[in-house]
């Protein structure tokens, strides 16, 4: 972003951007080769019964419209390029989460020939979330703790 | 001193700022309804806010493939369009900011170009899934449009006008016209939500088919002034709904208690329903909705040509 205001008023417009986005996290979830466990956690987690939109978190279809990927499962070779391009489909300010045990070291397919490896491997990744698959408390712990990160 | 009122009347009051802002409160009241609906908490009352504020802040993706004039101007031209379409209703109950014959016809079009505006947009992309959203937009637009038309001119043939401050006065002086006209407030009810791509008519945005529809490409700024320009149509639609049928808006808290009672039904509906197939949508209307408010308007007619209205109604 350019500095082109006053120090001030610069200030206080990074405040509210701050302040809007970490109200408003629009969620896009890939997977990327994993066993479909963490997903159907995902999709658990936005059931009314955790009920996301209270957070203001909303499952986006287009990643244009995301500012959070979640991602699970360790990339397969296959989807190595289709992870990549979602990534760099996203406009910036754009955020990374990986869910389960395979999204941040393999897990249970480590070492398996068709594994690229973790996701931090293709793209950076900001909060992993462990759990084979994590609870949706967890998954919803990881991305309050992503939002937290944001206020500093 | 009249470009000055002009001037307010176009960015603050009752145009712009204003009914920016109604929106915004607005969707946050139809998203907290369905919320309830469905056994949630829901959304915070500054979430809309928060949405559009965050999207405004984001990076705009100029994807490759398209007219980048027409992909800045479209959400701008929509935006405009709609804000106009708030200086012809009665919003909060206070007569029209401007005035003349035959303006519900040009308000009822302006509400048009927000749709038209998204379809181009989809279909300016070079995207698969804009393009079949596009489609399925401007074929969406064919089936409620003129069932809505229909609908709105139900009163309008009852007041013998064709201005919206004049037939909102009749409607006022008279037994709610929801009473003799059943069949023309439930079209025009559906036919608002047609037109907002509410559920059950959503399937021009469907996310589990195609993407987000036309908007897929957008992002940031485009997006954003899109979704307030779709805020305040659900706001002038409500509007133009309950001055018709609901007994006329005279005073802010008529205005609240009638459209808030709209977006109660509005919102039990969406959630009631699942979404339809596009043919489904286009079936029903012109199978069902148009023919039905066909009947009713051409009773009207029958009527108001017999000379019975006064009389009977």
């Amino acid at each position: 972003m350019e500095n082109s205001l006053p120090a001030p008023w610069q200030k206080a417009l990074d405040q509210i951007k701050t302040w809007a986005r970490i109200n408003s996290p629009w969620a896009i979830h890939y997977n990327s080769g994993s066993c479909n466990g963490c997903d159907i956690e995902i999709l658990a987690t936005i059931t009314p019964r955790y009920d996301l939109e209270r957070f203001g978190i909303k499952l986006q279809g287009s990643p244009r419209h995301a500012d959070v990927l979640i991602c699970t499962g360790p990339v397969t070779r296959q989807s190595r390029d289709r992870l990549r391009r979602i990534y760099d489909q996203m406009p910036d300010p754009k955020f990374v989460v990986a869910v389960g045990s395979c999204g941040i070291s393999g897990g249970a397919f480590h070492g398996c020939y068709n594994i690229v490896g973790s996701i931090s491997e293709v793209i950076p990744v900001d909060v992993y979330v462990p759990g084979c698959p994590p609870r949706p408390e967890a998954i919803i712990f990881g991305v309050a703790q992503l939002l937290e990160s944001l206020k500093k | 001193m009249n470009t000055l009122f002009a001037l307010i009347a176009l960015m603050i009051f009752p145009g712009g700022l204003f009914v920016l802002f109604a929106g915004l409160v607005y969707e946050w009241a139809d998203r907290k309804l369905v919320a309830q609906f469905q056994n949630r908490i829901g959304p915070r009352v500054f979430q809309p806010l928060a949405d559009v504020i965050k999207l405004l802040a984001k990076e705009e993706v100029v994807p490759v493939g398209v007219n980048g004039f027409l992909f800045m101007a479209l959400p701008i031209a929509a935006l405009a369009a709609t804000l106009t379409a708030a200086l012809y209703v009665p919003v909060v109950g206070l007569a029209p900011a401007y005035s003349f014959r035959g303006d519900l016809i040009v308000t009822i079009y302006l509400l048009s170009v927000l749709t038209l505006c998204i379809g181009v947009a989809g279909a300016n992309t070079a995207d698969r899934f804009s393009l079949i959203g596009a489609t399925r937009t401007l074929t969406q637009v064919f089936s409620y449009e003129a069932p809505f038309m229909l609908a709105m001119l139900g009163p309008a043939i009852m007041a013998g006008s064709w201005q919206i401050s004049e037939i909102n006065a009749y409607a006022a002086s008279k037994p709610w016209l929801i009473i003799p006209q059943v069949i023309g407030f439930l079209v025009a009810l559906v036919g608002l939500m047609g037109k907002l791509e509410l559920p059950p008519f959503d399937a021009p945005e469907a996310e589990t088919e195609i993407v987000a529809g036309a908007m897929t490409e957008y992002s940031g700024r485009g997006y954003a002034i899109f979704r307030i320009a779709k805020d305040v149509e659900l706001v002038i639609g409500l509007t133009l709904v309950a001055a018709f049928y609901l007994g006329g808006i005279g005073n802010p808290l008529e205005f609240l208690l009638k459209t808030v009672v709209l977006l109660l039904v509005t919102a039990g509906l969406q959630s009631l329903f699942a979404r339809l197939r596009i043919d489904q949508t286009v079936g029903m209307w012109w199978r069902v909705g148009a023919l039905l408010a066909l009947l009713n308007l051409l009773v009207l007619v029958g009527l108001r040509m017999l000379g019975w209205l006064g009389v009977w109604l």
